[in-house]
Formats: C-alpha cells, structure tokens, sequence
C-alpha cells in the first residue's frame, strides 16, 4: 500500500450534536489512514466522542469548529480549533462539569475521559482561537530479548547521525548499559524510536569507528520553541578518560548553535556528563524503582544574556533572588501586589497530559479568587487519577501569572527550577512533592 | 472558517530562524549586572577610536547637511578608493557595513535550489543570509581551525554559486597564504564565485598574506570585501565595500540598494582610506596587548587560539554563556563562542594594556 500523499486532512463542521457521528467516523478512518491499529483508532474516536460532546455543551451548536487529523510519523494527533469567543474559559479547567449551571452532574468530565484514551493531551490558546490537542502513538512491539552486542573501546571515531540500524543497536546498547530512567522516552521500542527519529522528534547522534563499532551516543529533541532537551551522553566501555562524551556533548551543543533554541537542558543526568559545560538549575522528583528519586536538572545557556525584567509574588521572591543569584542571570523583579482591586471570580489551568511518564503540567490561563481551591481541586482529581508527577509551569513574563504562587504554596508545591527565556518571560516550575497529602 | 495566522503565509526556512536579538545598550546593561563601567571586549573594535583624519572630518561637519540626500553610489569614495588600490572605480560597491554587501551577493547571484558553501565556525552572516534566503548553506568543518580548502572544493556541485572564506578568520585568526589561495581559486575555474572577507586584514602582519585587491586583476570570479568597522573604527556609521572584476561588480549592483551609506560614514571613510599611520599605532597596541594576554592566560593554565586579527579566543574550565554573564558583573563584555559553535570558548578583543588587564583580574575572580 503506498503511504498517504497528505498528511493532514481537515474537516470543518458546526458543534453541534448531530454531527457526531460525523466527526467520530471522520476520526476514526483519519487514524487508520495514518497508520494506526485498530485498538489506537478506537481510543482516538472514543475520546472524539467525549471532547465533542464536550464543546457542543461548552461553545453552542452555532459556532464554528475545525477538526484537524494529522500524522506525526509515530502518532497521530487530533485538533480542535474554534474561536475564543464561543467559549466559557472554565470549561479548560479539568475540574469543570459539563455543565456549570447542573451542579449534581456527574464529577468527572469529558477532559478527563478523553484524557485516559490518549497518550498526550493538551489545550492552548490565544485571543483569536483555542485548540484542543490529542494524541495517540501507534503501538510497537518491545525491543527483542536478545543480548545488545560488546561494545569495545574506540581508538579513532567520529561523531554523526546513525542510519537506521545502527539506531536499533544504538538503543540495545543504551538499554543494556543504563537504568531505564535515564533513557529517553520509547526506547523500550526499537521501531518507534526508528520512526520518532525519521520524523524529526528525536535527533541521534552515535560515536562510531570506521568499521561501525558504536562506543556512545547522545540523543536530543525539541522541548517548545526556545528549549532542546537532551538524554545522554551514553558511553559503552570505553577506557578511563576517553573524551567520547565531551565530543557528542560538543556535538550536541553545535547542532543547535545556530538555531532558534535558547538553552540546553538534561534532566535525566547520565554519570559521563561532563558537568563543566553545564550548570545545575535545580532538582525534580520522578517515579524510580523503589521509591521516588530525585535528580538534578543540569542546563547550558545558548545565548548570551541581555538581562531582563520579571515580575514576581513576594512569597517567591526569595527563591527568585537566590536563584538569579547562583546563575548570575540578570534580573530585575518587579513585585505584583493586591490592591483591593476586584478579582475575577475564577481561575483557569490547562493540562497537559503524559500518560506514559504518569505526569501532569499545568499551566495558568487565566487568575481568579477561586486560585488555591482550583489548584486543590486538580490536586485532587489528578492523584485520584494516580498522576503521581505534578508540574505548574508559571511564565514570569505575564504578571498575572504570579498571583498563582501562594495557592501553588498552599496545595504542596514548592518551586524548583527557573528556565531562563522559555516563555514570554522567564519560567519558574513547581513541582507537588510526591506522595503528599493535601492540606 | 480562517482563523488569522501569520505563520501560515510565511515560508518554511523563514519560520525556522529566530530574530537575532542585539544585546541593549551600555547604561541599561549596566544597569542590569550591577557594574559601574563596561569594557566592551565583544565586538573587535579598536580601542583607539577612529583615525584622526576621520575624528576631523567628524568635527567639521556642517550639521544643514544632513537634510540633503548622500551621494547614492559614494562617488567620491570610490573614486578615492580606486586610487589607493589601482583599480577602477566601479570595481567598489559600497554597503551599510559589510553584512549589507554580503546580501547584496546573495541576492544577485542564487535562486531557489542553488547554494553556498564556508566553513561551519566562521562568522555566522554568510550561513544566515543565505538560510533565511531559502538557498542552502553548506558547511565545512573547519581543520586544525582553518578552512578546508579540499573538503570545501568537494562540496561544490553545479548549484553552488557562491563559496565564503574569511581571511582570516574570525574566530580562529587562522589565514590562507597567497600560494594557497591561488591554488583553491585555481581549482574553482570559474564555476562559482568565491567571496574572500578581509574584515580584518589591516591587522595582519604575515608576510605571506595574499592582497586579494591585486588577485581580482586575475580572477574575475573574486570578489573581496572589506571594513572601515574594525581597524578604521567607524562601526557607529556603518560603512563596508566589496571589490571585484567590472563584471561581478556589475552584476551584484542590480541588487544593491542605493543610498544606504550616509553622508557622514561617506566622508568619514574617505578620510580614513589613507590612515597608515593610525593602521601602525594599532597594529602595535594589538601586538602588546596579545604578548600580555598570552603570558597571562598561560599562567592561568588556559587554552587558547590566537592568529592574525585583533582577538584571542579562549578555551575556558566553564560554560562560555555563563563567564560572560559572570563577566559582564565585574564589568567585562565577551563574545561567547557556543554560536560560533565553539562551546566554552570566548572570544575576547584585543585592546590597551589597562584593559587587558582589568579583563585578566575579572577573569581570574569568575575561574576562582
């Protein structure tokens, strides 16, 4: 079967619940096109049906609305597109009902739902429309169980992309030299990461010598538009100071040299990082084997930093001076206060879903009065839902934001990390300490 | 219904580029890493400010005629500069500074589907012009932190029109002597046009140092361009020429765009054309400031490159971004070299002995 010529395909229709069917079958032959099995197309249109039904309760049959099937190589996501003015912004929040005016409605909502179905989720916006993103990845088969070959050290070698076998026996070495978590996502799936690579989500590097032996490897990807991330560097028995891992390091670094990102992270740290390049912005806990385990984010800055304004809540005010400190990031924060002024009455978070690392982030849409019971109320739902990793990504570029700290304080988080340049401002991440009860 | 995007009109290699954002202005730096003064180390400029005939003809400008238009094609310059180098006036196409001239070629000479090749840590205008032109920028690794003139000659195909060397280059200091040149021109026969930037090549002293001013006479597919930016000091007006055969020169004046050059940087860079004596006093203070730096950074224990040009890149036991942010407290501006694709390396101007020295207290203060 030739592949498809396109790789997207739109449908443009009304939310209205006549149209269901419709848009479920549209879903759902869009998904198998792309390459999805039967079992993944049917979680997608499920969750179709749930995010349907959904809008046509919270931006009226009348308006508008585009459903957007795309293939991303090794996923397919689905999209949802309307204009901001037809909807009630409370329905981003996961916590909403399906109905705000029916308060014995059932508890959980269609966000929620279709939330289970998919592997990713996410909702974003700007004034002049909002899209609802799914995603669903097509389903691998686990990598072989057979033993990766020996690697032996290199004498003279050379940095570069791998073809796509010398990639599936990159990913055994890395499989049978590193604990699982310090592996990129997927790489229990030999085949998905082929695909990942070849669509451009992953971006490889291997060390190799003239007759193909692999002695290490680094792998990168885009984390949004201003921050690569990178896992890595992966070294396999090569003798006490082999400069391997400086040189995929060096290599890493140079790729993106002249690109668009503005700052180079790891937070999965591999022992061989050479620490000099970097420097340590903070620690974040993640779900281990035995426990939750704690590691420490290591970041190199791109560019060279002009300074910058941020606006900041006095309850974050120290963290901010310390850390701006310990970079020596140029800052001047600039305090958002409470006046008396009236309030919204409401908040709203969007969510963004990883199933697969059990982990949520958050971020701020909009600041009400409702702001500590609304974070608690996602504390709530997301641990009951046993999302054990939860983020809160505040951007310091948008003052508002701020009055976000202390009900972020108050339900347990505590903040963990500043990423220079990564939002309009720069972006301070919290993270709820794992495993701890809501106040 | 079409919601408004403007990503959906713009074309794919232009969403791929990000604004270059220039660094703001001293007082506001200062402001911001708390500093009392600010050496600015980052750019190769010349510490000794422009040459006294320059400063002259600054100081006697007569202000009513900023309200009357620039000579549109800088006559007078080009006639000055055809004297001083024994060629023909219309062989010079004057810019606003060098980066408009590299446009200019650019633009006259690809269309879509062809490309250019240089080296892969040089200075970064050749590879984004042509990128966010959508022709494609073929990059060489450099050798031993020199052009590869084998590996750069096997990257051209039939779609290559234009090849950049940067003599020498920034950042490394590394040159291609005159023999060398000939030889990659040679190879070339013709098929592209090479550009040879001597940004810098005031400041070289080697004797073996091609003139490509003497080589167009030769090789009508050269073209050479040059500065009143680094060692004439007029980076403020912005003012940078290209010269090449009548016909190449031709060709790239279709797309230039005239009167770009100022009135001001006109005169000032006439006035600068014939400055020997300035080009001696600074080739002097590059000298002694390079003879300290080296004897300081050895006894620092650091690496470093150093060539022809006025700068010394150096090999640093931190990330590059964070010296300079470190830096930039004690009042030191750097260039960081990870753009130029030399993580951890900085680049420093070579300036007074004073300076040098304040740049070599703060850098032991940020390594300790």
């Amino acid at each position: 079967m030739q592949p498809p010529q396109s790789s997207e395909v739109t449908l443009s229709l009304r939310a209205d619940p006549a149209f269901l069917q419709l848009a479920t079958s549209f879903v759902e032959r869009a998904a198998m096109m792309f390459g999805l099995g039967r079992d993944e197309a049917l979680a997608l249109t499920l969750a179709t049906e749930e995010i349907f039904t959904y809008l046509c309760e919270g931006i009226g049959s009348d308006s508008p609305l585009v459903m957007t099937c795309a293939s991303g190589g090794y996923y397919v996501t689905e999209e949802f597109h309307f204009a901001a003015k037809h909807f009630d912004m409370r329905a981003f929040n996961l916590t909403a009902r399906a109905s705000f005016e029916d308060e014995t409605a059932v508890r959980e909502t269609g966000l929620l739902i279709a939330s289970r179905m998919v592997d990713r989720f996410h909702f974003a916006g700007n004034d002049t429309g909002l899209r609802l993103t799914l995603v669903k990845e097509k389903a691998y088969p686990f990598a072989p169980d057979v033993e990766a070959p020996i690697a032996k050290p290199l004498k003279e070698y050379s940095v570069r992309e791998p073809h796509p076998e010398e990639l599936k026996l990159f990913v055994s070495l890395v499989n049978a030299h590193y604990r699982a978590d310090l592996t990129p996502p997927g790489f229990a799936f030999p085949g998905k990461i082929v695909d990942m690579v070849s669509c451009g989500e992953y971006a490889p590097e291997i060390a190799v010598d003239d007759s193909g032996r692999i002695g290490g490897g680094i792998v990168r990807r885009w984390d949004g538009t201003r921050l690569v991330e990178f896992f890595g560097p992966y070294v396999f028995n090569q003798p006490p100071g082999s400069s391997i891992a400086r040189d995929l390091v060096d290599a890493c670094i140079n790729a993106i040299a002249r690109s668009p990102a503005v700052g180079l992270i790891t937070r999965y740290p591999t022992p061989e990082l050479p620490q000099e390049y970097f420097e340590a912005l903070g620690t974040l806990f993640f779900p281990g084997v035995g426990g939750v385990t704690e590691l420490t984010a290591f970041y190199r800055h791109l560019e060279e930093d002009t300074g910058a304004t941020v606006w900041s809540h006095p309850s974050i005010e120290g963290f901010l001076k310390d850390e701006y400190r310990r970079l020596a990031f140029a800052r001047e924060l600039l305090p958002v206060r409470e006046d008396g002024e009236l309030p919204s009455p409401f908040s709203v978070l969007s969510a963004e879903f990883n199933r697969a690392g059990r982990g949520v982030t958050l971020r701020p849409v909009w600041w009400g009065s409702d702001a500590t019971e609304l974070v608690a109320a996602h504390v709530d739902i997301l641990t009951r839902e046993d999302i054990s990793g939860l983020l809160f990504e505040m951007d310091l570029g948008k003052p508002w934001q701020c009055h976000f700290s202390p009900a972020l304080l108050e339900c347990g988080f505590e903040p963990r990390l500043v990423l220079p340049y990564a939002g309009k401002g720069d972006l301070v991440v919290f993270q709820r300490r794992m495993g701890e009860p809501l106040r | 219904m079409t919601l408004w995007s403007v990503e959906r009109l713009l074309p794919e290699y232009i969403k791929r580029f990000e604004a270059y954002v220039p660094s703001k202005p001293d007082p506001e730096l200062m402001k911001l890493f708390g500093c009392s003064h600010l050496y600015r180390l980052n750019n190769n400029e010349n510490a000794l400010g422009p040459p006294p005939e320059s400063q002259e003809v600054l100081r006697r400008f007569e202000q009513p005629r900023i309200a009357v238009y620039p000579s549109g094609d800088c006559y007078y310059l080009r006639q000055t500069l055809a004297a001083r180098f024994g060629r023909h006036p219309d062989q010079f196409l004057v810019g606003n500074g060098a980066n408009e001239v590299i446009t200019f070629v650019i633009k006259a000479l690809c269309e879509q589907g062809d490309n250019i090749v240089t080296a892969d840590k040089t200075f970064a205008v050749y590879e984004w012009v042509a990128e966010f032109s959508g022709f494609e920028a073929r990059l060489v690794p450099l050798k031993d932190f020199a052009f590869d003139d084998e590996a750069m000659l096997a990257r051209i195909d039939e779609r290559t029109k234009v090849l950049f060397l940067c003599n020498p280059n920034n950042p490394t200091g590394t040159y291609w002597n005159v023999e060398k040149l000939r030889r990659f021109l040679d190879a070339i026969d013709n098929r592209a046009v090479l550009v040879v930037d001597e940004a810098y090549c005031e400041f070289v002293e080697a004797e073996d140092y091609p003139n490509g001013m003497q080589l167009i006479e030769e090789y009508p597919n050269l073209i050479v361009f040059r500065t009143f930016s680094k060692m004439y000091a007029l980076a403020g007006l912005r003012i940078g020429y290209m010269a090449g055969s009548l016909g190449v020169v031709d060709a790239v004046r279709r797309t230039c765009i005239v009167y770009s050059v100022n009135t001001l940087a006109q005169e000032a860079a006439l006035a600068a054309v014939n400055a020997d004596d300035h080009v001696l006093r600074t080739r002097k203070m590059v000298s002694d400031g390079k003879e300290f730096l080296r004897k300081e950074l050895r006894r620092l224990n650091l690496n470093f490159v150093t060539g022809e040009g006025n700068y010394v890149m150096i090999r640093l036991p931190i990330s590059d971004t964070l010296a300079y942010r470190k830096l930039m407290a004690e009042g030191v501006m750097v260039r960081t070299m990870t753009a130029f694709r030399f993580p951890n390396y900085i680049r420093i101007t070579v300036s007074t002995i004073d300076v040098m020295e304040a740049f070599v207290t703060a850098l032991r203060k940020v390594l300790r």
